[in-house]
Protein backbone atom coordinates (compact mmCIF):
# COMPACT_ATOMS: atom_id res chain seq x y z
CA UNK A 1 0.00 0.00 0.00
CA UNK A 2 1.48 3.28 -1.37
CA UNK A 3 1.84 6.27 1.30
CA UNK A 4 -0.70 8.27 -0.61
CA UNK A 5 -2.78 5.95 -0.78
CA UNK A 6 -2.63 4.83 3.03
CA UNK A 7 -3.24 8.82 3.48
CA UNK A 8 -6.75 8.89 1.61
CA UNK A 9 -7.58 5.70 3.15
CA UNK A 10 -7.04 7.04 6.66
CA UNK A 11 -8.44 10.32 5.88
CA UNK A 12 -11.83 8.69 4.70
CA UNK A 13 -12.11 6.11 7.78
CA UNK A 14 -11.30 9.01 9.82
CA UNK A 15 -14.31 11.27 8.28
CA UNK A 16 -16.87 7.82 7.97
CA UNK A 17 -16.31 7.61 11.76
CA UNK A 18 -16.72 11.26 12.79
CA UNK A 19 -19.71 11.70 10.30
CA UNK A 20 -21.58 8.39 12.03
CA UNK A 21 -20.12 8.76 16.07
CA UNK A 22 -23.07 6.87 17.75
CA UNK A 23 -22.29 3.83 15.85
CA UNK A 24 -18.88 3.92 15.79
CA UNK A 25 -19.06 4.36 19.70
CA UNK A 26 -21.48 1.16 19.76
CA UNK A 27 -19.34 -0.61 17.99
CA UNK A 28 -16.26 0.32 20.26
CA UNK A 29 -18.41 -0.13 23.55
CA UNK A 30 -19.40 -3.86 21.94
CA UNK A 31 -16.06 -4.88 21.19
CA UNK A 32 -14.73 -3.28 24.57
CA UNK A 33 -17.63 -5.27 27.06
CA UNK A 34 -16.63 -8.08 24.94
CA UNK A 35 -12.69 -8.09 25.68
CA UNK A 36 -14.07 -7.14 29.12
CA UNK A 37 -15.28 -10.41 29.53
CA UNK A 38 -13.49 -12.34 27.67
CA UNK A 39 -10.22 -10.55 29.69
CA UNK A 40 -11.88 -11.38 32.57
CA UNK A 41 -11.34 -14.90 32.50
CA UNK A 42 -8.35 -14.77 30.84
CA UNK A 43 -7.04 -13.01 34.15
CA UNK A 44 -8.90 -15.43 36.63
CA UNK A 45 -7.53 -18.96 34.84
CA UNK A 46 -4.07 -17.04 34.17
CA UNK A 47 -4.18 -16.79 38.15
CA UNK A 48 -4.84 -20.03 38.96
CA UNK A 49 -3.04 -21.37 36.14
CA UNK A 50 0.17 -19.57 38.07
CA UNK A 51 -0.87 -21.02 41.24
CA UNK A 52 -1.52 -24.63 40.00
CA UNK A 53 2.21 -24.59 38.87
CA UNK A 54 3.19 -23.07 41.98
CA UNK A 55 1.49 -26.22 43.82
CA UNK A 56 3.50 -28.28 41.44
CA UNK A 57 6.87 -27.52 42.80
CA UNK A 58 5.81 -27.88 46.36
CA UNK A 59 4.00 -31.61 45.77
CA UNK A 60 6.48 -33.92 47.43
CA UNK A 61 5.50 -37.44 47.57
CA UNK A 62 6.47 -39.14 51.22
CA UNK A 63 7.45 -42.55 50.70
CA UNK A 64 7.96 -43.84 54.38
CA UNK A 65 10.51 -46.47 55.13
CA UNK A 66 9.79 -49.02 57.58
CA UNK A 67 11.37 -49.30 61.06
CA UNK A 68 13.90 -51.89 60.14
CA UNK A 69 15.87 -49.82 57.80
CA UNK A 70 18.97 -48.81 58.45
CA UNK A 71 20.66 -45.94 57.44
CA UNK A 72 22.52 -48.06 55.03
CA UNK A 73 19.35 -49.81 53.33
CA UNK A 74 17.84 -46.03 52.93
CA UNK A 75 20.53 -44.77 50.91
CA UNK A 76 20.15 -47.77 48.77
CA UNK A 77 16.02 -47.25 48.65
CA UNK A 78 17.11 -43.24 47.86
CA UNK A 79 19.20 -44.56 45.04
CA UNK A 80 16.62 -46.83 43.97
CA UNK A 81 14.12 -44.24 44.02
CA UNK A 82 16.54 -41.59 41.86
CA UNK A 83 16.46 -44.07 38.41
CA UNK A 84 12.71 -44.73 38.92
CA UNK A 85 10.77 -43.37 35.96
CA UNK A 86 9.28 -39.67 35.83
CA UNK A 87 11.32 -38.85 38.97
CA UNK A 88 13.16 -35.49 39.59
CA UNK A 89 14.65 -35.47 43.08
CA UNK A 90 14.72 -37.64 46.38
CA UNK A 91 15.73 -36.36 49.10
CA UNK A 92 16.49 -38.90 52.14
CA UNK A 93 14.65 -37.67 55.23
CA UNK A 94 16.40 -39.41 58.67
CA UNK A 95 14.17 -40.12 61.66
CA UNK A 96 16.05 -37.49 63.16
CA UNK A 97 15.76 -35.04 60.29
CA UNK A 98 11.77 -35.72 60.20
CA UNK A 99 11.61 -34.96 63.89
CA UNK A 100 13.86 -31.57 63.10
CA UNK A 101 11.91 -30.33 60.35
CA UNK A 102 8.61 -31.41 62.38
CA UNK A 103 9.89 -29.29 65.11
CA UNK A 104 10.82 -26.71 62.82
CA UNK A 105 7.66 -26.54 60.87
CA UNK A 106 5.54 -26.52 63.89
CA UNK A 107 7.15 -25.21 66.70
CA UNK A 108 3.70 -25.00 68.95
CA UNK A 109 3.81 -28.76 69.06
CA UNK A 110 7.60 -28.75 69.49
CA UNK A 111 7.61 -29.99 72.60
CA UNK A 112 5.07 -32.92 71.54
CA UNK A 113 7.87 -35.31 71.31
CA UNK A 114 10.15 -34.53 73.89
CA UNK A 115 11.67 -37.10 76.20
CA UNK A 116 11.42 -39.79 73.39
CA UNK A 117 14.96 -41.20 73.25
CA UNK A 118 14.54 -41.67 69.59
CA UNK A 119 12.45 -40.15 66.96
CA UNK A 120 9.09 -41.93 66.76
CA UNK A 121 8.97 -40.15 63.39
CA UNK A 122 9.39 -42.73 60.12
CA UNK A 123 12.05 -42.22 57.82
CA UNK A 124 11.01 -40.95 54.56
CA UNK A 125 12.31 -40.86 50.70
CA UNK A 126 10.66 -37.08 49.97
CA UNK A 127 10.29 -37.43 45.93
CA UNK A 128 9.59 -34.41 43.14
CA UNK A 129 8.29 -35.41 40.34
CA UNK A 130 8.91 -34.25 37.01
CA UNK A 131 6.65 -31.60 36.02
CA UNK A 132 4.40 -34.10 33.25
CA UNK A 133 4.38 -36.70 35.40
CA UNK A 134 2.59 -34.79 38.69
CA UNK A 135 -0.94 -36.67 37.90
CA UNK A 136 -2.41 -39.63 39.46
CA UNK A 137 -0.94 -41.55 36.74
CA UNK A 138 2.62 -40.61 37.55
CA UNK A 139 2.02 -41.12 41.38
CA UNK A 140 1.06 -44.69 39.73
CA UNK A 141 3.84 -45.34 38.11
CA UNK A 142 6.04 -44.41 40.75
CA UNK A 143 3.70 -46.89 43.24
CA UNK A 144 4.51 -49.47 40.72
CA UNK A 145 8.05 -49.09 40.77
CA UNK A 146 8.86 -48.74 44.05
CA UNK A 147 6.24 -51.21 46.07
CA UNK A 148 7.60 -54.70 46.79
CA UNK A 149 10.52 -53.44 47.76
CA UNK A 150 12.13 -54.51 51.13
CA UNK A 151 11.72 -51.53 53.57
CA UNK A 152 9.12 -49.36 51.38
CA UNK A 153 5.90 -48.72 53.59
CA UNK A 154 3.35 -46.57 53.00
CA UNK A 155 3.05 -44.06 50.49
CA UNK A 156 1.43 -40.31 51.11
CA UNK A 157 0.87 -37.25 49.40
CA UNK A 158 -1.69 -34.06 48.67
CA UNK A 159 -2.16 -35.33 45.01
CA UNK A 160 -6.25 -35.45 45.38
CA UNK A 161 -6.63 -31.97 46.52
CA UNK A 162 -4.34 -30.56 43.84
CA UNK A 163 -6.07 -32.58 40.93
CA UNK A 164 -9.48 -31.33 41.90
CA UNK A 165 -8.08 -28.01 41.38
CA UNK A 166 -6.50 -28.52 38.03
CA UNK A 167 -9.80 -29.79 37.29
CA UNK A 168 -11.62 -26.30 38.41
CA UNK A 169 -9.56 -25.18 36.34
CA UNK A 170 -9.41 -26.20 33.32
CA UNK A 171 -13.59 -26.31 33.88
CA UNK A 172 -13.03 -22.44 33.91
CA UNK A 173 -10.97 -22.33 30.71
CA UNK A 174 -13.48 -24.35 28.94
CA UNK A 175 -15.95 -22.02 30.35
CA UNK A 176 -13.85 -19.20 28.58
CA UNK A 177 -13.87 -21.02 25.33
CA UNK A 178 -17.58 -21.46 26.02
CA UNK A 179 -18.03 -17.79 26.38
CA UNK A 180 -15.99 -16.84 23.11
CA UNK A 181 -18.13 -19.05 21.08
CA UNK A 182 -20.91 -16.34 21.90
CA UNK A 183 -19.38 -13.77 22.12
CA UNK A 184 -17.05 -13.55 19.63
CA UNK A 185 -19.75 -14.12 16.56
CA UNK A 186 -21.95 -11.72 18.57
CA UNK A 187 -19.58 -9.20 18.47
CA UNK A 188 -18.38 -9.75 14.49
CA UNK A 189 -21.91 -9.00 13.81
CA UNK A 190 -22.28 -6.00 15.55
CA UNK A 191 -19.51 -4.71 13.94
CA UNK A 192 -20.28 -5.74 10.53
CA UNK A 193 -23.09 -3.94 10.86
CA UNK A 194 -21.16 -1.06 12.02
CA UNK A 195 -19.42 -1.08 8.83
CA UNK A 196 -22.37 -1.70 6.74
CA UNK A 197 -23.83 1.62 8.10
CA UNK A 198 -20.99 3.34 6.96
CA UNK A 199 -21.09 1.41 3.69
CA UNK A 200 -24.64 2.44 2.97
CA UNK A 201 -24.04 6.12 4.20
CA UNK A 202 -21.33 6.43 1.96
CA UNK A 203 -23.02 3.87 -0.61
CA UNK A 204 -22.95 7.06 -3.92
CA UNK A 205 -20.00 8.07 -2.66
CA UNK A 206 -18.46 4.73 -3.48
CA UNK A 207 -20.20 3.93 -6.67
CA UNK A 208 -18.95 7.06 -8.09
CA UNK A 209 -15.26 6.59 -7.01
CA UNK A 210 -15.79 3.00 -8.46
CA UNK A 211 -16.63 4.80 -11.76
CA UNK A 212 -13.76 6.80 -11.65
CA UNK A 213 -11.52 4.01 -11.44
CA UNK A 214 -11.01 3.34 -7.70
CA UNK A 215 -9.96 -0.25 -7.25
CA UNK A 216 -11.04 -2.68 -4.93
CA UNK A 217 -8.84 -1.83 -2.09
CA UNK A 218 -9.27 1.79 -2.61
CA UNK A 219 -12.72 1.41 -2.15
CA UNK A 220 -12.25 -0.94 0.74
CA UNK A 221 -9.12 0.04 2.70
CA UNK A 222 -11.16 2.99 4.44
CA UNK A 223 -13.67 0.67 5.84
CA UNK A 224 -11.09 -2.15 6.61
CA UNK A 225 -9.28 0.80 8.66
CA UNK A 226 -12.58 1.58 10.01
CA UNK A 227 -13.20 -1.43 11.48
CA UNK A 228 -9.46 -1.94 12.86
CA UNK A 229 -9.53 1.54 14.63
CA UNK A 230 -12.88 0.55 15.99
CA UNK A 231 -11.65 -2.71 16.95
CA UNK A 232 -8.40 -1.51 18.49
CA UNK A 233 -10.22 1.41 20.53
CA UNK A 234 -12.17 -1.03 21.39
CA UNK A 235 -9.45 -3.55 22.95
CA UNK A 236 -7.90 -0.43 24.67
CA UNK A 237 -11.47 0.05 26.23
CA UNK A 238 -12.08 -3.34 27.46
CA UNK A 239 -8.05 -3.28 28.85
CA UNK A 240 -9.14 -0.59 31.21
CA UNK A 241 -12.43 -1.59 32.29
CA UNK A 242 -10.78 -4.73 33.47
CA UNK A 243 -8.21 -2.74 34.71
CA UNK A 244 -10.53 -0.94 36.82
CA UNK A 245 -12.49 -3.83 37.91
CA UNK A 246 -9.32 -5.24 38.99
CA UNK A 247 -8.55 -2.40 41.22
CA UNK A 248 -11.60 -1.66 42.54
CA UNK A 249 -13.66 -4.61 42.67
CA UNK A 250 -11.36 -6.94 43.75
CA UNK A 251 -10.62 -5.87 47.16
CA UNK A 252 -14.52 -6.22 47.78
CA UNK A 253 -13.85 -10.44 46.05
CA UNK A 254 -11.37 -10.87 48.75
CA UNK A 255 -13.05 -13.62 50.55
CA UNK A 256 -14.47 -15.03 47.50
CA UNK A 257 -11.34 -14.79 45.38
CA UNK A 258 -8.81 -16.59 47.79
CA UNK A 259 -11.32 -19.57 47.77
CA UNK A 260 -10.30 -19.82 43.97
CA UNK A 261 -6.64 -18.53 44.38
CA UNK A 262 -5.99 -19.49 47.56
CA UNK A 263 -3.40 -16.89 49.66
CA UNK A 264 -1.32 -16.80 46.17
CA UNK A 265 -0.92 -12.63 45.17
CA UNK A 266 -3.13 -11.93 42.02
CA UNK A 267 -1.17 -10.27 39.21
CA UNK A 268 -2.96 -8.42 36.54
CA UNK A 269 -2.63 -9.17 32.42
CA UNK A 270 1.34 -8.90 31.76
CA UNK A 271 2.25 -6.65 28.71
CA UNK A 272 2.23 -9.37 26.19
CA UNK A 273 -1.19 -10.09 27.14
CA UNK A 274 -2.59 -6.43 27.32
CA UNK A 275 -1.76 -5.54 23.80
CA UNK A 276 -2.90 -9.42 22.67
CA UNK A 277 -6.27 -7.89 23.95
CA UNK A 278 -5.95 -4.62 22.08
CA UNK A 279 -4.60 -6.59 18.87
CA UNK A 280 -7.55 -9.08 19.46
CA UNK A 281 -10.14 -5.51 19.39
CA UNK A 282 -8.35 -4.76 16.24
CA UNK A 283 -8.70 -8.68 15.07
CA UNK A 284 -12.53 -8.52 15.89
CA UNK A 285 -12.92 -4.98 14.09
CA UNK A 286 -10.88 -6.29 10.59
CA UNK A 287 -12.89 -9.66 10.51
CA UNK A 288 -15.88 -7.95 10.94
CA UNK A 289 -15.42 -5.18 8.25
CA UNK A 290 -14.43 -7.72 5.60
CA UNK A 291 -17.85 -9.65 6.74
CA UNK A 292 -19.57 -6.69 5.87
CA UNK A 293 -17.59 -6.30 2.50
CA UNK A 294 -17.99 -9.52 1.10
CA UNK A 295 -21.89 -9.68 2.20
CA UNK A 296 -21.81 -6.44 0.33
CA UNK A 297 -20.13 -7.67 -2.60
CA UNK A 298 -21.99 -10.73 -2.86
CA UNK A 299 -25.61 -8.64 -3.10
CA UNK A 300 -23.92 -6.25 -5.34
CA UNK B 1 -16.88 -13.97 -37.04
CA UNK B 2 -16.49 -10.10 -38.25
CA UNK B 3 -12.50 -10.62 -37.95
CA UNK B 4 -12.20 -9.02 -41.28
CA UNK B 5 -13.38 -5.98 -39.77
CA UNK B 6 -10.75 -5.92 -37.33
CA UNK B 7 -7.96 -6.19 -39.82
CA UNK B 8 -9.71 -3.39 -41.92
CA UNK B 9 -9.60 -1.14 -38.40
CA UNK B 10 -7.25 1.63 -38.17
CA UNK B 11 -4.11 0.44 -36.27
CA UNK B 12 -4.05 2.95 -33.89
CA UNK B 13 -8.27 2.81 -32.90
CA UNK B 14 -8.84 3.16 -28.91
CA UNK B 15 -12.15 2.19 -29.30
CA UNK B 16 -13.73 -0.21 -31.31
CA UNK B 17 -17.36 -2.20 -31.60
CA UNK B 18 -17.75 -4.80 -33.29
CA UNK B 19 -21.68 -6.17 -33.68
CA UNK B 20 -22.30 -4.62 -30.40
CA UNK B 21 -25.87 -5.16 -28.86
CA UNK B 22 -27.53 -4.35 -25.80
CA UNK B 23 -30.47 -5.53 -23.75
CA UNK B 24 -31.65 -4.58 -20.71
CA UNK B 25 -34.97 -6.35 -20.57
CA UNK B 26 -35.15 -9.41 -22.56
CA UNK B 27 -36.64 -8.70 -26.31
CA UNK B 28 -36.11 -4.89 -26.32
CA UNK B 29 -32.36 -3.72 -27.24
CA UNK B 30 -31.29 -0.32 -26.22
CA UNK B 31 -28.18 -0.90 -29.09
CA UNK B 32 -28.37 -2.73 -31.68
CA UNK B 33 -25.41 -4.37 -33.76
CA UNK B 34 -23.39 -1.01 -33.28
CA UNK B 35 -20.36 -1.45 -35.07
CA UNK B 36 -17.61 1.47 -34.35
CA UNK B 37 -14.30 3.11 -34.34
CA UNK B 38 -12.48 5.93 -32.73
CA UNK B 39 -9.07 6.54 -34.22
CA UNK B 40 -6.33 7.90 -31.87
CA UNK B 41 -6.96 12.00 -31.39
CA UNK B 42 -10.22 11.79 -32.82
CA UNK B 43 -13.17 14.26 -31.65
CA UNK B 44 -16.77 12.98 -32.24
CA UNK B 45 -20.08 13.96 -31.60
CA UNK B 46 -22.84 11.23 -30.63
CA UNK B 47 -26.39 12.76 -31.24
CA UNK B 48 -29.98 11.63 -31.19
CA UNK B 49 -33.17 11.72 -29.68
CA UNK B 50 -33.59 10.69 -25.97
CA UNK B 51 -33.48 7.17 -25.33
CA UNK B 52 -32.27 6.70 -28.67
CA UNK B 53 -28.62 4.76 -26.74
CA UNK B 54 -25.91 7.64 -26.05
CA UNK B 55 -25.75 6.71 -22.20
CA UNK B 56 -25.58 2.86 -22.83
CA UNK B 57 -22.76 2.88 -25.60
CA UNK B 58 -20.78 5.87 -23.29
CA UNK B 59 -21.58 2.89 -20.49
CA UNK B 60 -20.55 0.52 -22.55
CA UNK B 61 -17.51 2.07 -23.59
CA UNK B 62 -16.28 2.56 -19.72
CA UNK B 63 -17.03 -0.71 -18.59
CA UNK B 64 -19.88 0.18 -16.67
CA UNK B 65 -22.06 -2.43 -18.49
CA UNK B 66 -21.55 -4.98 -20.28
CA UNK B 67 -22.52 -6.24 -24.10
CA UNK B 68 -25.10 -8.26 -24.42
CA UNK B 69 -23.69 -9.42 -27.51
CA UNK B 70 -20.71 -8.12 -29.55
CA UNK B 71 -17.17 -7.56 -28.97
CA UNK B 72 -15.85 -4.27 -27.51
CA UNK B 73 -12.17 -3.50 -27.48
CA UNK B 74 -11.49 -0.12 -25.79
CA UNK B 75 -7.48 0.89 -25.52
CA UNK B 76 -6.66 -2.17 -26.60
CA UNK B 77 -8.80 -4.56 -23.96
CA UNK B 78 -11.10 -7.00 -25.16
CA UNK B 79 -13.66 -5.28 -22.47
CA UNK B 80 -16.72 -7.43 -23.16
CA UNK B 81 -16.28 -10.40 -20.66
CA UNK B 82 -13.73 -8.84 -18.14
CA UNK B 83 -15.05 -8.56 -14.46
CA UNK B 84 -16.45 -5.90 -12.69
CA UNK B 85 -12.75 -5.13 -10.63
CA UNK B 86 -10.35 -5.26 -13.50
CA UNK B 87 -11.88 -2.63 -15.36
CA UNK B 88 -10.80 -0.44 -12.37
CA UNK B 89 -7.13 0.22 -13.97
CA UNK B 90 -8.72 0.48 -17.87
CA UNK B 91 -11.05 3.41 -15.86
CA UNK B 92 -8.48 5.17 -14.53
CA UNK B 93 -6.93 5.93 -17.98
CA UNK B 94 -10.50 6.88 -19.21
CA UNK B 95 -11.88 10.50 -18.30
CA UNK B 96 -16.20 10.31 -18.18
CA UNK B 97 -18.12 13.67 -17.66
CA UNK B 98 -21.41 11.70 -16.41
CA UNK B 99 -24.83 13.86 -17.12
CA UNK B 100 -26.33 13.95 -13.67
CA UNK B 101 -22.13 14.90 -12.46
CA UNK B 102 -21.67 12.28 -10.22
CA UNK B 103 -19.96 14.82 -7.78
CA UNK B 104 -19.27 14.00 -4.09
CA UNK B 105 -21.24 16.11 -2.11
CA UNK B 106 -19.78 15.94 0.69
CA UNK B 107 -16.09 16.65 -0.61
CA UNK B 108 -14.49 20.07 -1.28
CA UNK B 109 -14.16 21.05 -4.73
CA UNK B 110 -10.76 20.46 -4.48
CA UNK B 111 -11.67 17.03 -3.32
CA UNK B 112 -13.37 16.63 -6.06
CA UNK B 113 -10.72 16.78 -8.63
CA UNK B 114 -8.19 15.23 -6.33
CA UNK B 115 -10.05 11.82 -5.55
CA UNK B 116 -9.43 11.37 -9.62
CA UNK B 117 -5.82 11.50 -8.75
CA UNK B 118 -5.96 9.60 -5.03
CA UNK B 119 -7.27 6.62 -7.20
CA UNK B 120 -4.02 6.51 -8.99
CA UNK B 121 -2.21 7.15 -6.19
CA UNK B 122 -0.54 10.20 -7.04
CA UNK B 123 1.34 12.10 -3.92
CA UNK B 124 -0.61 14.24 -1.77
CA UNK B 125 2.16 17.28 -3.22
CA UNK B 126 1.82 16.73 -6.78
CA UNK B 127 -2.02 15.90 -6.52
CA UNK B 128 -2.48 19.45 -4.82
CA UNK B 129 -0.20 21.16 -7.78
CA UNK B 130 -2.10 19.33 -10.58
CA UNK B 131 -5.27 19.80 -8.75
CA UNK B 132 -4.81 23.66 -8.70
CA UNK B 133 -4.14 23.80 -12.50
CA UNK B 134 -6.94 22.10 -13.46
CA UNK B 135 -9.20 24.39 -11.34
CA UNK B 136 -7.36 27.63 -12.96
CA UNK B 137 -8.14 25.71 -16.28
CA UNK B 138 -12.35 25.66 -15.72
CA UNK B 139 -11.60 28.50 -13.82
CA UNK B 140 -12.84 27.14 -10.33
CA UNK B 141 -10.02 28.01 -8.25
CA UNK B 142 -11.56 30.59 -6.07
CA UNK B 143 -14.01 28.16 -5.10
CA UNK B 144 -12.02 25.00 -4.28
CA UNK B 145 -12.70 25.12 -0.56
CA UNK B 146 -16.49 25.21 -1.71
CA UNK B 147 -18.87 22.26 -1.55
CA UNK B 148 -20.26 21.22 -5.03
CA UNK B 149 -23.67 21.77 -3.94
CA UNK B 150 -23.43 25.54 -3.16
CA UNK B 151 -21.77 25.70 -7.38
CA UNK B 152 -24.25 26.85 -9.98
CA UNK B 153 -25.16 24.33 -12.87
CA UNK B 154 -22.10 25.68 -14.80
CA UNK B 155 -19.64 25.52 -12.07
CA UNK B 156 -20.69 21.92 -11.43
CA UNK B 157 -20.43 20.87 -15.06
CA UNK B 158 -17.26 22.57 -15.10
CA UNK B 159 -16.10 20.82 -12.35
CA UNK B 160 -17.36 17.52 -13.93
CA UNK B 161 -15.20 17.93 -16.48
CA UNK B 162 -11.95 19.38 -14.44
CA UNK B 163 -12.07 15.61 -12.41
CA UNK B 164 -12.26 13.96 -15.76
CA UNK B 165 -9.39 15.90 -17.37
CA UNK B 166 -7.44 15.85 -14.14
CA UNK B 167 -5.35 12.96 -14.62
CA UNK B 168 -5.15 13.14 -18.28
CA UNK B 169 -6.71 10.02 -19.63
CA UNK B 170 -6.38 8.89 -23.72
CA UNK B 171 -9.89 8.91 -23.95
CA UNK B 172 -12.81 11.71 -22.74
CA UNK B 173 -16.48 10.79 -22.66
CA UNK B 174 -19.03 13.45 -21.85
CA UNK B 175 -22.24 12.88 -21.73
CA UNK B 176 -24.54 15.96 -22.59
CA UNK B 177 -22.14 17.98 -21.11
CA UNK B 178 -24.53 21.17 -21.79
CA UNK B 179 -27.35 19.62 -21.23
CA UNK B 180 -28.88 22.18 -19.52
CA UNK B 181 -27.13 25.47 -20.07
CA UNK B 182 -27.55 28.54 -21.87
CA UNK B 183 -25.75 28.78 -25.05
CA UNK B 184 -22.93 30.90 -24.03
CA UNK B 185 -22.38 28.44 -21.55
CA UNK B 186 -22.70 25.64 -23.51
CA UNK B 187 -20.06 27.33 -25.91
CA UNK B 188 -17.53 27.52 -22.72
CA UNK B 189 -17.94 24.46 -21.82
CA UNK B 190 -17.45 22.96 -25.20
CA UNK B 191 -14.58 24.91 -25.93
CA UNK B 192 -12.82 23.49 -22.57
CA UNK B 193 -13.47 20.40 -24.36
CA UNK B 194 -11.68 20.91 -27.91
CA UNK B 195 -8.90 21.92 -26.15
CA UNK B 196 -8.54 18.71 -24.76
CA UNK B 197 -9.09 16.90 -27.98
CA UNK B 198 -6.54 18.74 -29.77
CA UNK B 199 -3.88 18.17 -27.21
CA UNK B 200 -4.51 14.37 -29.10
CA UNK B 201 -6.74 12.84 -26.68
CA UNK B 202 -9.53 10.91 -28.30
CA UNK B 203 -13.02 12.16 -27.26
CA UNK B 204 -16.76 11.16 -27.75
CA UNK B 205 -19.49 13.94 -26.57
CA UNK B 206 -23.35 12.92 -26.62
CA UNK B 207 -25.34 15.38 -27.24
CA UNK B 208 -28.40 16.59 -28.91
CA UNK B 209 -28.09 20.19 -29.10
CA UNK B 210 -28.16 21.30 -32.95
CA UNK B 211 -26.08 24.88 -32.32
CA UNK B 212 -22.88 22.37 -30.95
CA UNK B 213 -23.23 19.79 -34.30
CA UNK B 214 -22.90 22.69 -36.04
CA UNK B 215 -20.25 23.68 -34.81
CA UNK B 216 -17.99 21.18 -33.28
CA UNK B 217 -19.42 18.17 -35.55
CA UNK B 218 -16.37 17.14 -37.78
CA UNK B 219 -17.70 13.41 -37.31
CA UNK B 220 -20.59 13.02 -36.02
CA UNK B 221 -22.51 9.60 -35.18
CA UNK B 222 -26.18 9.08 -35.01
CA UNK B 223 -28.25 7.10 -33.01
CA UNK B 224 -32.05 5.77 -33.42
CA UNK B 225 -33.72 3.59 -31.30
CA UNK B 226 -30.16 1.66 -30.52
CA UNK B 227 -29.17 1.76 -34.08
CA UNK B 228 -26.12 4.09 -35.38
CA UNK B 229 -28.26 5.30 -38.41
CA UNK B 230 -25.43 7.41 -39.71
CA UNK B 231 -21.58 8.18 -39.34
CA UNK B 232 -20.19 11.41 -41.04
CA UNK B 233 -19.84 15.14 -40.80
CA UNK B 234 -22.71 17.01 -40.06
CA UNK B 235 -23.68 20.26 -41.00
CA UNK B 236 -26.46 18.55 -42.67
CA UNK B 237 -28.29 17.48 -40.22
CA UNK B 238 -31.25 19.90 -39.76
N1 LIG C 1 -30.59 0.45 -16.48
C1 LIG C 1 -31.54 0.32 -17.44
N2 LIG C 1 -32.47 -0.64 -17.31
C2 LIG C 1 -33.40 -0.81 -18.24
N3 LIG C 1 -33.50 -0.08 -19.35
C3 LIG C 1 -32.60 0.91 -19.54
C4 LIG C 1 -31.57 1.16 -18.58
N4 LIG C 1 -30.81 2.18 -19.02
C5 LIG C 1 -31.34 2.57 -20.19
N5 LIG C 1 -32.41 1.81 -20.51
C6 LIG C 1 -33.20 1.92 -21.73
O1 LIG C 1 -32.33 1.86 -22.83
C7 LIG C 1 -32.71 2.78 -23.82
C8 LIG C 1 -31.57 3.72 -24.12
O2 LIG C 1 -31.35 4.57 -23.00
P1 LIG C 1 -30.18 5.61 -22.92
O3 LIG C 1 -28.92 4.94 -23.29
O4 LIG C 1 -30.23 6.25 -21.59
O5 LIG C 1 -30.56 6.66 -24.04
P2 LIG C 1 -30.11 8.17 -24.23
O6 LIG C 1 -28.93 8.42 -23.37
O7 LIG C 1 -29.82 8.29 -25.67
O8 LIG C 1 -31.26 9.02 -23.85
C9 LIG C 1 -33.94 3.47 -23.30
O9 LIG C 1 -35.06 2.84 -23.86
C10 LIG C 1 -33.89 3.25 -21.82
O10 LIG C 1 -35.20 3.20 -21.30
MG1 LIG D 1 -28.62 9.77 -21.81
Amino acid sequence: MSLPFAQTALRTALSSMRASPVTSLVAVATIGLCLLLIGAFVLLVANMERLLDHFGEEIRVSVYLSEETDIEAQQQLAARARIAPGVLEVELLTREAALERFRQHQPEHATLFEGFGESPLPASLEILLAPEQRNEQGVAILVESLSGLPGIGELGYGHEWVSGYAHVVSLLYGAAVALCCVLLPATFLIVAGTIRLSLYARRDEIEIVRLIGGSRGFVASPLLLEGITCGACGGLLGLVLLYLCYRLLLPAFEGGLSLLIGTAEPVFLGIGAACGLIAAGALLGLLGATIALLQDELRS
Amino acid sequence: MPRDNVARGASDALVRLFHVSKSYLAGSFALRDINLELGRGEFALLTGPSGAGKTTLLRLIFGAERPSEGQLLVLGRNISRVGGHSVAPLRRRIGVVFQDFKLLPRHTVEQNVGIALDVMGVPAREKRARVFAMLKRVGLEARRAHHPLSLSGGEQQRLAIARALVNRPQLLLADEPTGNLDPDLSIEIMELIAAFASSGATVLVATHDHGLLRRYGRRVLRLEAGELVDDGVSGAQP
